[in-house]
């Protein structure tokens, strides 16, 4: 298994975030994670992320601790849902400063500009770009040190209808190249499209995970959505 | 209707001052004035006794000192050895002023003081001239001349508050606003997903703080063309000043949210730490209570050093408290960053 969770909680109070959940992810899979807004899906992924300190539970991801952040940062990429750049900087420089943090060459940077079609817009400050773009750049620099397992949280929420399809795109691409992913999302065509495998929060427990088909088939789906 | 919207907005945008703290900036100003000048007029202050110093074996005049005994409620009396032992004893601040021999104009007598513009130089030279007038009615001065120990004009008396002012700006205006900012738009986050140590980021912040307040003082020496005469204890001072409040904003910083918040919480800090040590000379009750401000632990030494040719190695008590509240602070901000506080 690639990722290990056991026990994992974060209680904000005792009504949100994340009651004690248990899981584990294969490598290669492409998980939607499901639930209404406060069901504690992007608790879930920023715990993953280190940006929040979970209560209890233990995470291993590639055997490595989650506790240990500096080496678990090399092995998980997150992409949060509004995109997290130095503004006032150009995309290249924003790429490169990360690139050198994560002492990988400069000559990736090249290779994520070309690779999610950002050659165009090196030199453009980051605050100069659509969402699309800036979403695009987000997720070049979470992949600046290959990690093999990707994050995303609530990536289409502020795309348009053009953006989003060719975020689905993007997320194949990834997924193609052996990529472990998972995505919240509350659009059940994107779930559908998209998942290999479906878990659904409610009210901060897990009550659903299993594939698409059986998932779409089943009341938690009908319930969720009613 | 539009009205209605405009209420709406103004009372929208009241609750986020009070969301922000913002709203507390107008209760605390007027509140820390009103203190503060509470603490400069109160009329039962003590009046501070003139210390004047007169040499042993010069003959004033007899007028001059009947006037002296007479006031001794204003004035205390040291006699001093010679022209050397006054010069110390003022060095020392034990004596406001020594009574010399005008060389230059037989007969009347000449003030040695640290400063000429200053409050203790004002006190001694308005009560010999009352005294004065009272003795003789006359209205030729007794004192006809001022040797100031320090020269530098009213620039140079001003300039420890400046550079206070300079490390107090970066340390509770610019740093605690640049933290907050990176945490609000999360991008201390993004940084903590790279490989980069959390005492990594707050060093590289301490050490942008003392960058920014060491460029801050150079360039106001060049504009003003300030020498220092010891400079290395000079800048000593600047950096334990610059990393104590460098380290205590980034902490500020991590107490906020956001960057409106850390702005009202860096004004919390900056008044207080800057008028009690500006105006402590001009304050017994805020000379009291001034030493209890990091600040004033700076300032002071930055004023002997400045203006009394003090030495750092006299210091070392200011040297390390600037440090140790460098260090704490510092260690606050690791504590905080560490559990993602409000991040």
């Amino acid at each position: 298994m690639q990722l290990e969770i056991l026990n994992l909680t974060k209680l904000y109070d005792q009504k949100r975030g994340l009651q004690p959940t248990s899981f584990a992810i294969k490598k290669g899979e492409l998980i939607a994670v499901v639930g209404h807004n406060g069901a504690g899906k992007s608790t879930l992924l920023k715990m993953l992320a280190n940006w929040i300190l979970p209560d209890r539970g233990q995470v291993t991801i590639d055997g490595i601790d989650l506790k240990n952040r500096t080496a678990v940062v090399k092995k998980v990429g997150f992409v949060p849902e509004v995109p997290n750049l130095f503004d006032f900087f150009s995309v290249e420089y924003n790429l490169k400063l990360f690139a050198f943090l994560f002492q990988t060459p400069f000559l990736r940077v090249d290779e994520i500009l070309q690779e999610f079609n950002l050659l165009a817009f090196r030199k453009n400050k980051i605050q100069e770009l659509s969402k699309g773009l800036k979403q695009r750049v987000n997720i070049g620099r979470a992949l600046l040190a290959d990690p093999p397992v990707l994050l995303f949280d609530e990536p289409t929420s502020a795309l348009d209808f053009e953006m989003t399809k060719e975020f689905y795109r993007l997320l194949h691409t990834i997924h193609e190249a052996g990529k472990t992913i998972l995505f919240t999302s509350h659009r059940p065509e994107e779930i559908k499209s998209l998942a290999t495998r479906i878990m659904v929060l409610h009210k901060g427990s897990l009550v659903f995970d299993g594939s698409p088909q059986k998932y779409f088939q089943s009341e938690v789906h009908e319930n969720l959505y009613a | 209707m539009m009205i209605r919207n405009i209420l709406a907005l103004a009372f929208n945008d009241l609750a986020v001052a009070l969301k922000n703290k913002t709203i507390y900036l107008i209760l605390f100003i007027p509140l820390f004035v009103f203190v503060s000048l509470k603490l400069l007029d109160r009329t039962d202050v003590d009046i501070h006794k003139i210390r004047i110093g007169l040499l042993q074996h010069y003959a004033y005049a007899p007028q001059i000192l009947g006037s002296v005994k007479a006031a001794e409620k204003i004035i205390e009396v040291t006699w001093v050895q010679n022209e050397e032992e006054g010069t110390r004893l003022l060095q020392e601040k034990k004596i406001d002023g020594v009574l010399l021999r005008n060389e230059k104009e037989p007969g009347s007598l000449a003030l040695l003081v640290l400063k000429k513009e200053s409050l203790p130089t004002l006190a001694i030279v308005e009560s010999f001239s009352a005294l004065q007038k009272a003795a003789e009615g006359i209205s030729t001065s007794w004192i006809t001349d001022i040797k100031p120990l320090h020269e530098g004009g009213i620039q140079r008396q001003t300039l420890p508050t400046w550079i206070l002012m300079l490390v107090l700006l970066v340390g509770f205006i610019i740093l605690p606003a640049q933290v907050a900012e990176e945490k609000e738009k999360k991008l201390l986050l993004a940084l903590l997903q790279t490989p980069i140590r959390e005492m990594q980021w707050l060093i590289a912040k301490v050490i942008m703080g003392m960058v920014l307040t060491m460029m801050a003082v150079l360039f106001l020496h060049l504009l003003g063309r300030f020498t220092v005469v010891n400079l290395f204890d000079y800048i000593a001072f600047i950096f334990a000043g610059s990393f104590c409040f460098s380290a205590y904003g980034v902490f500020l910083g991590f107490l906020c949210r956001n960057q409106a918040s850390a702005r009202t919480l860096g004004v919390l800090f900056y008044l207080p730490h800057l008028l009690p040590s500006a105006l402590s000379e001009f304050s017994q009750k805020l000379t009291v209570v001034a030493p209890l401000m990091p600040s004033y632990q700076f300032y002071e030494p930055l004023k002997a050093i400045l203006l009394e040719d003090g030495r750092a190695a006299n210091m070392s008590f200011e040297l390390v408290y600037l440090f140790f509240v460098g260090l704490f602070t510092f260690y606050l901000s690791s504590l905080l960053m560490k559990r993602r506080w409000l991040m």
